[in-house]
């Protein structure tokens, strides 16, 4: 007889998946029946614009917002249903570094002790450590990048098996979205454990990343790996159709040229034009990729990269 | 748990130095006006009774007459005031201050998500502040409260007070348990509204009210099954050995009477050689709750008839030193005042756990934001 609440539920490779997943806030629809199936040890990409649903998705997984229907399991595990189980899996970095006013960054890891029995504080510990961030300094000082650096620290230290990050990059400045990067990379590839990195820059979170999920007003549009991502689409400059390539969404480029992206059926497969006038295709960038989804999710062509 | 604690407490440490600042300065304060008052000693044989300031200019003053002067300049000095009105209000202050930062801010300021993911139980996590603060409160606030009965002792020479329920509410054990009442519905609104200054307006007016009506109602409940005939041996005075509880005066029988009073007298009035009476028709009157009533004598034939004026008829006359039933005191006498501060006590408790109880539920409900 067994008292842990995954014991039946645990799928095997899957650290966090969501079935039909449906969240509205009275009219408006944030999640509109979202199926996502992370693979355990990957690292994700939730990608979207403001108001996709990409902190609605955590926030559920966070046991903060409950479901209208569908539900979602982070290791087996429905936060709605066990949330003490679920939240002992799950080290979280909100949207805007949570500190404490007045208590010290040492006050903050002393806190996590005594509020999660595993939190490993030494580990934390060293982590701030190594980025030079004083453990007697009092946290409303810290600099924003500091701050959320405390906050990765905090979420590392639980050694939590999921790791979900809700734009923590937003308010950062460049140098310290790096080295948020290169301390989260790290981590993750030292501990093996998975990690959700949701950001609405997918430059940002391109070289963390091995897998990509885009959403869009509140649907799941991609959901692979991100080397799929690059491969299987293309960029064309006009509506000629590569040959057994699908239309996914126009957007206007670099220099309004209107482009368009087109998922192959193979990868690698789409690299040819279909007509003899046509351009020959650019592999296109994530970035191009995701403007691409985004284009199609709002049924629109008015989307401009920069 | 220690962590827990001091975290808790440093992480709310205005309202931590705030509060034990008050809570040892009115215990101070009350102590020094205490001394003050003690100091005067009474020459044996006088109380500071009577009520008037001075003492009449034709005669020459007696020590007595210096004593009581003595005693009023400090005991209607303004510092005596403000050291009776911070204990009235310090239990208030204490769970009020407290109570509405516990959750309301951490949900203001954004770190409600951080402590709720980090503790997976909202539950746990409440109880444990709770603990924290009231670890930090009930010692303090149980100081203040006897400093206060000591404080009182000394307005009142000869005063025990605990036999005594003169200001029985505003002192002792009971600044602990409206300062744990205070706390949890504090607590409670916070946590609903999820905001400091609407927890802080909300819990003043609902204070207010709750210590408003808390003595009528205890009153018109449980209290009056304590109460009993007063006599003479319960008169309460300065130095009176048993002081009373005073209830309501309209007690007829131990039981409310709200209806005209003449038709109470008519109805159970018992006139001096008139015929015997009919049955009394009230439900709430019997022959013991008249005080002039004797078997012995006749009615004045007005039972069970329409209020009239007073009087009787048939010839009867009515009984010499006729008390009004109006004029019937019950009181509870001063020998039950740990019985009426347990009483009082668990239901102030009670409260306590039943607003905790509703902020438990609710931290476990809410967002996080």
């Amino acid at each position: 007889m067994t008292t842990d609440p995954t014991a039946e539920a645990r799928i095997p490779g899957v650290a966090m998946q969501a079935h039909g997943l449906t969240k509205r806030f009275k009219k408006k629809v944030a999640l509109d029946n979202v199926d996502l199936s992370i693979p355990a040890g990957s690292v994700t990409a939730l990608v979207g614009p403001n108001g996709a649903g990409k902190t609605t998705l955590i926030k559920v997984c966070m046991a903060f917002e409950r479901p209208n229907s569908g539900h979602v399991e982070v290791d087996g595990v429905d936060p709605w249903k066990h949330r003490s189980a679920a939240l002992r899996r799950v080290g979280y970095v909100p949207q805007t570094p949570a500190v404490y006013r007045g208590l010290s960054v040492e006050d903050h890891l002393s806190m996590a002790r005594s509020l999660h029995s595993t939190f490993d504080t030494e580990y934390s510990r060293r982590r701030l450590s190594q980025l030079g961030i004083p453990l007697d300094q009092r946290a409303d000082t810290l600099s924003g990048g500091q701050a959320a650096q405390l906050g990765l620290a905090i979420a590392l230290g639980t050694r939590a098996k999921v790791l979900l990050l809700d734009e923590p990059l937003a308010n950062l400045d460049p140098l310290a979205r790096r080295e948020f990067i290169q301390v989260l990379v790290d981590a993750i590839r030292t501990d093996g454990s998975t990690a959700v990195l949701s950001s609405h820059i997918v430059t940002d979170v391109e070289e963390a990343c091995d897998r990509l999920a885009i959403l869009g007003n509140g649907k799941i549009l991609l959901d692979c790996p991100l080397h799929e991502a690059r491969q299987q689409h293309i960029l064309t400059d006009s509506a000629a159709p590569p040959k057994g390539g699908v239309a996914i969404g126009s957007f206007a480029g670099k220099g309004l040229t209107r482009l368009t992206l087109w998922r192959m059926p193979e990868a690698g497969a789409g690299v040819t034009a279909g007509g003899d006038a046509a351009p020959a295709p650019d592999t296109a960038s994530l970035e191009e990729v995701v403007l691409g989804y985004l284009a199609a999710g709002r049924g629109t062509t008015g989307l401009q990269l920069n | 748990m220690r962590a827990r604690i001091f975290l808790t407490l440093k992480q709310h440490r205005f309202e931590t130095i705030t509060v034990v600042v008050l809570c040892l300065g009115v215990a101070v304060a009350g102590l020094v006006e205490a001394y003050r008052l003690n100091s005067i000693q009474f020459p044996a044989g006088c109380t500071p009774s009577g009520g008037g300031y001075g003492f009449d200019p034709s005669r020459a003053p007696t020590a007595c007459d210096l004593a009581t002067q003595k005693f009023h300049d400090i005991s209607w000095a303004f510092d005596m005031n403000m050291v009776a009105l911070f204990e009235a209000l310090l239990p208030f202050i204490v769970g009020i201050a407290f109570g509405a930062v516990l959750v309301a801010r951490e949900i203001e300021q954004g770190t409600a998500p951080l402590s709720w993911a980090l503790s997976g139980s909202r539950r746990r996590w409440l109880m444990g502040k709770l603990l924290a603060v009231v670890i930090l409160v009930v010692p303090l606030l149980l100081i203040a409260g006897l400093t206060a009965d000591v404080r009182q002792g000394a307005m009142n020479p000869g005063l025990d007070p605990h036999a005594s329920f003169y200001y029985y509410a505003e002192r002792g054990v009971f600044f602990v348990f409206w300062g744990l009442a205070a706390l949890c519905g504090t607590v409670a609104l916070g946590t609903i509204t999820g905001r400091t200054l609407p927890a802080v307006f909300l819990a003043l007016v609902i204070c207010v009210l709750a210590r408003g009506m808390w003595e009528q109602a205890w009153d018109r409940t449980i209290l009056r099954q304590l109460a009993v005939p007063q006599d003479s041996s319960q008169t309460s005075g300065y130095g009176a050995d048993l002081w009373v509880y005073q209830t309501d005066q309209y007690y007829l029988d131990g039981k409310p009477w709200n209806g005209d009073i003449n038709a109470w007298w008519n109805e159970n009035i018992v006139c001096v050689g008139a015929p015997t009476p009919a049955p009394a028709a009230s439900p709430t009157a019997s022959p013991t709750a008249s005080p002039t009533a004797s078997p012995t004598v006749g009615s004045n034939g007005n039972v069970g008839q329409a209020a009239g004026p007073i009087g009787c008829q048939d010839g009867g006359t009515l009984p010499d030193k006729v008390m009004p039933p109006m004029q019937m005191t019950y009181v509870i006498p001063g020998n039950q005042y740990w019985l009426v501060v347990a009483v009082e006590s668990a239901g102030l408790f009670l409260g306590a756990l039943f607003c905790a109880g509703v902020a438990l539920f609710w931290v476990d409900r809410r967002r996080p934001y």
